[in-house]
């Protein structure tokens, strides 16, 4: 089954979302470059679960006047299947990748009343500070209390907070955009992909927001637990017994996101798609499901473009 | 907000303790019960409207209720003491003991305040306009805590011993502050924009406290050792938190300020900081 939608064929399908341990920081620096560097190192290598630690991604950049330090800042959202684990690939990459990196400081992004639970990261890391951290204070008796951590590095003193807020999220929304050709195939990814973030509180983990090789759970080859997504690998279309790629589609693209609530993956989804969609060149979107083996959202392509 | 308004009139030379004067003590009751409320002159009982003209409307919920006080009462002691909700506004100078124990509310003094202001308040908002005497925001004798949560911010200067047992909470002073400020303390964060006093920090133990003095220094205790002149990060959001939070504009001057960094008091082993704005 299938719809049109502006003249681009959308399979009446659904994306299948699952639960995810999901924070939310912000990496501040002296100057923006700093402080994407800072982001850009802490998301590196957190794509997917399938073979990294965690997922993560830069939700947006947070301009001076809206972070606490009045620096140019980074949103950053990181996933973990577990709290603990989240906590673990937090507390590492914030150490070898944000501490290390000049003039960074780090701030909850995720306020406690929106929040399932507080990791108590910045007071693992204060470790760092083999005794000589200061412990700063903020708002004791007078609205929120806030604490943070000082500690004092080669460069000067790193300042973190102590708690960083996580609550149960959603992974796994995605969307597969089939053109023709690869180039506007990959534009109308792009197109997509800038679309999706103009929705708070959601990431595109893979390079660039997009993902190439989509990929399949299993393999012929005992060793390997996933493998390319054949049903999807145009160049082997007319091989591969059961191929989903239709005759006209030489290239596809998967966009995955992940989101601190369904409602905000729906309507992310459905932006994308359009953008996707008006950016032409597009021959037909579908959506990866495991018949609701996976997990328990069921994200329609269709309620996400009516969600916009 | 309710606003019940009291206007001094008495004439008496000998201090009031008016620790009735306090939201908490007033909501829900009637006027004619408030007028009967109990003062003190020394040993003497009086009623409330024997000093103050009594007016206005009362709430049934503290957190709803600001008192208005009119009037001279540099002589009028403990307004505000142990408050834990709601408003008060005084128009002119006040006495002693101003918001002591205060644990919630908000007390703003549009003259002046005397002594032991903000005295072990442990939570709320205190705010002098103009200048507050000695003992701002510290311990009484023989405690072991003074100050431990909550904001004060004075516009004018403020006395000896400022903050004095500190444990936690915030004192901003944006005059001048006499000897002695931050005396014992073991946390909590003092800001003076005036020029502060010499023996700041005297005998300061540390836990996270530090003085942030923005308009210079007379002198610093000998056993305070200088380690480092940089720009400091969590400055800015304390900094950025006065301007937004409290009004206190100057603050964003000092966003790229050096500061020198100063810890002791060594003569207890203490780990405290005192931050010296560099002068650009």
């Amino acid at each position: 089954m299938s719809f049109n939608f502006n003249g681009v064929e959308i399979d009446d399908t659904f994306a299948e979302g699952f639960t995810m341990w999901g924070s939310r920081i912000i990496v501040t620096a002296l100057n923006r470059k700093w402080a994407n560097i800072a982001a850009q190192n802490m998301t590196g290598f957190a794509t997917s679960v399938i073979a990294c630690d965690c997922e993560a991604g830069i939700e947006r950049e947070v301009p001076s006047e809206s972070t606490p330090d009045h620096r140019p800042g980074t949103a950053i959202m990181v996933f973990g299947f577990s709290k603990g684990k989240l906590s673990g690939s937090m507390l590492n990459r914030i150490g070898q990748c944000v501490l290390t990196c000049p003039t960074s400081a780090i701030f909850n992004g995720l306020p406690q009343n929106e929040s399932d639970e507080m990791l108590d990261i910045g007071k693992s890391l204060r470790f760092f500070g083999d005794g000589y951290q200061v412990k700063m204070r903020m708002n004791d008796g007078l609205g929120e209390r806030v604490r943070f951590w000082r500690i004092p590095v080669m460069q000067g003193e790193f300042l973190t907070e102590e708690l960083y807020g996580a609550k149960k999220a959603v992974a796994g929304g995605n969307f597969l955009i089939m053109g023709e050709e690869e180039k506007s195939t990959l534009e109308a990814a792009e197109r997509a992909v800038e679309a999706i973030h103009t929705v708070p509180m959601i990431i595109t983990p893979f390079p660039g927001g997009l993902c190439r090789s989509g990929s399949k759970v299993g393999s012929k080859y005992a060793f390997l637990k996933a493998s390319t997504n054949t049903p999807f690998c145009p160049t082997i279309k007319h091989t591969f017994k059961g191929s989903n790629a239709p005759e006209k589609v030489n290239s596809i693209i998967e966009i995955v996101l992940n989101g601190l609530d369904e409602s905000s993956v729906r309507r992310a989804m459905g932006f994308g798609i359009k953008a996707a969609v008006e950016a032409g060149g597009v021959k037909k979107i579908t959506a990866v499901n495991f018949g609701g083996k996976l997990g328990k959202f069921k994200i329609g392509l269709r309620e996400s473009l009516e969600a916009t | 907000m309710k606003i019940l308004k009291l206007k001094y009139f008495g004439e008496t030379l000998i201090p009031i303790e008016a620790e009735n004067i306090t939201p908490d003590l007033i909501t829900g009751k009637q006027l004619s019960e408030i007028e009967r409320l109990t003062l003190y002159t020394g040993n003497r009982e009086h009623k409330l409207s024997e000093f103050f003209d009594i007016s206005g409307d009362v709430s049934n919920e503290v957190g709803s209720q600001m008192i208005l006080v009119e009037g001279e009462t540099s002589l009028v002691k403990y307004i505000g003491s142990s408050m834990s909700s709601g408003k008060i506004i005084i128009e002119g100078n006040t006495g002693m003991h101003l918001g002591s124990k205060m644990t919630g509310g908000e007390i703003q003094v549009k003259g002046s305040v005397d002594d032991w202001a903000g005295a072990e308040m442990s939570g709320g908002y205190i705010r002098v306009n103009g200048n507050a005497g000695n003992r701002l925001g510290s311990g009484y004798r023989g405690s072991s805590e003074g100050m431990t949560g909550g904001v004060i911010v004075v516009d004018g200067n403020v006395g000896q011993e400022c903050g004095a047992l500190l444990r936690r909470g915030m004192i901003v002073i944006r005059g001048a502050v006499a000897p002695f400020a931050g005396v014992h303390m073991n946390g909590g964060q003092i800001f003076a924009f005036g020029k502060v006093s010499k023996r700041l920090g005297a005998s300061a133990k540390g836990n996270g406290g530090f003085i942030a003095c923005l308009g210079g220094v007379e002198q610093m205790l000998p056993t305070y050792k200088y380690d480092s002149t940089y720009k400091p990060n969590f400055m800015r959001v304390y900094l950025q938190q006065l301007s937004e939070n409290f009004g206190v504009k100057e603050a964003e001057k000092f966003m790229d300020t050096s500061f020198e960094r100063y810890s002791g008091d060594l003569a207890c082993g203490g780990n405290n900081e005192i931050f010296i704005a560099s002068a650009e």
